[in-house]
């Protein structure tokens, strides 16, 4: 029999808070992190809100507690952050005193910084500084940085799956830990706004001038975020051994893809119907159970329709409450998945269903609207958590309350 | 299984095809004829790396005989190079207006993965690793749990391309050797810096040996950033449970850098048979994945294809366990157990 999966640590920072108290702060007072970017020179500057995290790249190195170090760029260092934490909140002093894996995830690595520099990088009339950015092209910069700054020499890899990665990385670990090869790994994502994927949303005109309306009828698209967010997963054997104090279990999970179209899923949902019911089944629970679902919801046309229709081919007529926190986030990408993971965690420990901002009018195709107030005092017991991406790779997470 | 490589590695018997000899320090694959895996209005799309990596999947899945597999797992450090180095180049010549998000969605590290899905029909487990020499290694070991997990087959592969503009960002990192060589006499050249090359290999791995099988995967070690000490220990480990290796497939590519972790395993397998590969395809992310397609093509052959090896002097008596240690500029070190079957 398989090792159960705990959650003991959790760590993260959005536009709407610099740690997870912060989060839940904003996610409680309904306070969007959505606004006009002041860090990324673009000419969407005043156009295309997106959710900044608010301090400048500098600032962050302070945070994380490398400031006058070089090569750490926007995405190592939100990271970083979010690492710290999560080890905090875990008791973890020492990663060392107990073989420690890190599993993270990214869409475009260090592109935040190296888009500035790029031109200069291929210049061979250009030398100096942007050099040491040269390393920090690719996604797996960001994974060594925080592996080598906080100490973990142990299994590491990085995921890149576009929107659903940190979602794949929770899983990834979850299973090297069920197939006994580790008994404590990090898992997540991190995510800087970059130039490159504004405009590569932008030009497939996935993005809304507007705040992103997720499961709205007039929905326009969505809005790019930042941030990072990781939680520390160990094995129940170690749990046990080290009577650590468990904050949930990671119950179920799935990974599916959609097999129908480069950037849009099928229109009935196939594959996001299919990672749900799998990561449901694997958990042991019935449809009954499930009082959450925070949903991938990014507001896309077509996201929106196929993973309603999911929900509605799973659940029928009796599909809980859901959400997209999107709307407060803005979607992050690669840290999506690993940020909503800490939010199912969240609604469980506080008794909350977070309200989907900006929703007035039910969609057409489906007969369910989502939850538009603040839900108090709601047992929560197990949340599914989705993160569906480019290249149809659908993920599902089921978080369940921890009962022993 | 399947590899597109700067070698004639893609059809044909190797035992007949010479070797690709080309200076200026960067191999480049030796590209099929898409048209018979690629339908023509797709192909016209489609970016090299995705081409090569889209072909060679098809291929390989061809070999097995297997249509749709159970899961699709690759690793890839960098992608396509050319769509991302197209877009950030489209954003500025621009000025980030009406752009052809093509390059952008075939920048996506799981673009190749998507594409098989897509072309195959596979709704099933789908990942991709972007990690440096750990990308296909990664892929591997999910792979592995996705059999114990009771996967009947995978699909698992690794895909990499070099372009000019990279070759030359890296040499700025000293990633290459600055005199220019040949690389049939890279060995000859122990210098600072290697060569560069790309390539792609895919696998079906199923739980069993069947007729069609090429080799057992009998082992895999992945080490970030040991020190010589404790490489040397893990190899120990490695090796301990497992019988006489008959040959070492080194990734060994004369970068004076790097070369003392070779030496580790000179060291403790003194007496073995060493083949390097990396003259044939070059230093890239996932070189491993060639070295384990050129490992399993051994030992389903049993020959070596001589030509290949002009600086081999010995040759091992019998080929049976192939130990294949590869690193990537010093960082990610691997350690892969082949077995004939």
């Amino acid at each position: 029999m398989a090792e159960r999966v705990f959650i003991t640590g959790m760590g993260m920072i959005t536009a709407i808070g610099d740690d997870v108290a912060g989060n839940l702060r904003s996610l409680r007072s309904q306070q969007s992190g959505l606004g006009f970017t002041s860090h990324l020179d673009t000419i969407y500057k005043t156009i295309l809100p997106v959710a900044e995290v608010k301090y400048t790249t500098q600032q962050l190195s302070e945070m994380a507690g490398v400031a006058g170090i070089d090569g750490y760029t926007r995405t190592t260092l939100l990271g970083l952050i979010a690492m710290r934490e999560a080890l905090a909140q875990a008791g973890i002093t020492d990663v060392q005193q107990e073989p420690t894996g890190f599993i993270n995830a990214s869409t475009v690595g260090g592109m935040c910084d190296t888009e500035n520099v790029y031109f200069d990088i291929v210049d061979p009339e250009k030398t100096g500084d942007f050099l040491k950015f040269i390393d920090t092209l690719d996604c797996a910069d960001c994974t060594q940085r925080i592996a080598d700054t906080v100490g973990i020499t142990e299994h590491i890899a990085t995921i890149s799956t576009a929107c659903s990665s940190s979602a794949n990385a929770l899983m990834y670990g979850a299973r090297l830990i069920r197939a006994g090869l580790t008994r404590r790994v990090i898992c997540g994502g991190t995510e800087a706004l970059t130039r490159f994927t504004l405009n590569g949303f932008n030009s497939l005109k996935n993005i809304d001038k507007r705040p992103c309306r997720p499961f709205d009828q007039q929905r326009n698209g969505l809005n790019l975020g930042e941030g990072a967010a990781y939680m520390v997963l160990e094995s129940e054997s170690l749990v046990r051994e080290n009577n650590s104090k468990v904050i949930a279990e990671l119950s179920g999970y799935a990974n599916t893809n959609e097999a129908f179209h480069p950037t849009s899923p099928s229109p009935e949902g196939d594959g996001a119907f299919a990672a749900m019911r799998d990561a449901l089944a694997m958990s042991g629970r019935t449809i009954a159970d499930v009082q959450y679902v925070n949903v991938h919801g990014t507001a896309t046309l077509s996201n929106d329709v196929s993973e309603g229709k999911a929900l509605q081919r799973l659940f029928g007529t009796t599909v809980p409450p859901f959400s997209s926190t999107k709307p407060f986030t803005g979607h992050t990408l690669a840290a999506a998945g690993a940020i909503e993971a800490i939010y199912s965690v969240l609604a469980i420990q506080n008794e909350l269903v977070f309200p989907n901002l900006n929703f007035t009018e039910g969609m057409e195709e489906l007969y369910i609207t989502p939850e538009t107030q603040l839900k108090e005092g709601y047992p929560v017991h197990h949340v599914i958590s989705n993160s569906f991406g480019f290249g149809g790779n659908n993920a599902s997470l089921m978080i369940s309350k921890y009962e022993g | 299984m399947a590899a597109i490589s700067p070698q004639h590695t893609f059809e044909g018997d190797l035992s007949v095809q010479p070797m690709v000899i080309s200076s200026g320090n960067m191999l480049s694959c030796v590209e099929p004829d898409y048209k018979a895996f690629i339908p023509g209005n797709s192909l016209r799309r489609m970016s090299r790396i995705l081409k090569i990596g889209l072909t060679t999947a098809l291929r390989c899945l061809q070999d097995s005989g297997i249509e749709t597999p159970g899961a699709i797992v690759t690793g890839t450090g960098k992608g396509s190079l050319q769509d991302t180095e197209k877009f950030i180049k489209e954003i500025l010549d621009y000025k980030e207006t009406a752009l052809n998000p093509t390059p952008f969605i075939q920048s996506t590290y799981n673009a190749v993965n998507g594409l098989i899905a897509l072309q195959q029909k596979c709704t099933q487990y789908n990942n991709t690793f972007v990690h440096r020499g750990f990308s296909f290694e990664n892929a591997l070991l999910d792979s592995m749990l996705l059999l114990h997990e009771g996967k009947e087959n995978v699909l698992a592969g690794a895909f990499e391309e070099i372009t000019a503009e990279h070759f030359y960002i890296k040499s700025r990192v000293g990633q290459w050797k600055s005199e220019d060589i040949s690389n049939d006499t890279l060995y000859q050249h122990f210098s600072p810096g290697t060569i560069s090359g790309e390539g792609a290999a895919f696998f079906v791995l199923g739980p069993e040996a069947t007729a069609n099988t090429y080799a057992e995967l009998a082992g895999l070690k992945m080490l970030y950033k040991p020190s010589q000490e404790k490489l040397a220990a893990s190899l120990q480990t490695f090796l301990q449970s497992h019988e006489e290796i008959d040959m070492v497939l080194t990734g060994r590519n004369a970068d004076i850098n790097y070369d003392r972790y070779y030496q580790v395993v000179d060291q403790q397998l003194s007496g073995i048979p060493q083949l390097p590969f990396k003259h044939l395809c070059g230093e890239y992310d996932t070189a491993g994945a060639f070295a384990l397609w050129l490992g399993a093509q051994l030992l389903k052959t049993q020959q070596l294809p001589l030509q290949w090896f002009p600086m081999q002097h010995q040759t091992p008596a019998k080929l049976r366990n192939i130990l294949i240690y590869n690193n990537f500029f010093g960082e990610q070190h691997v350690f892969m157990l082949l077995k004939g079957i």
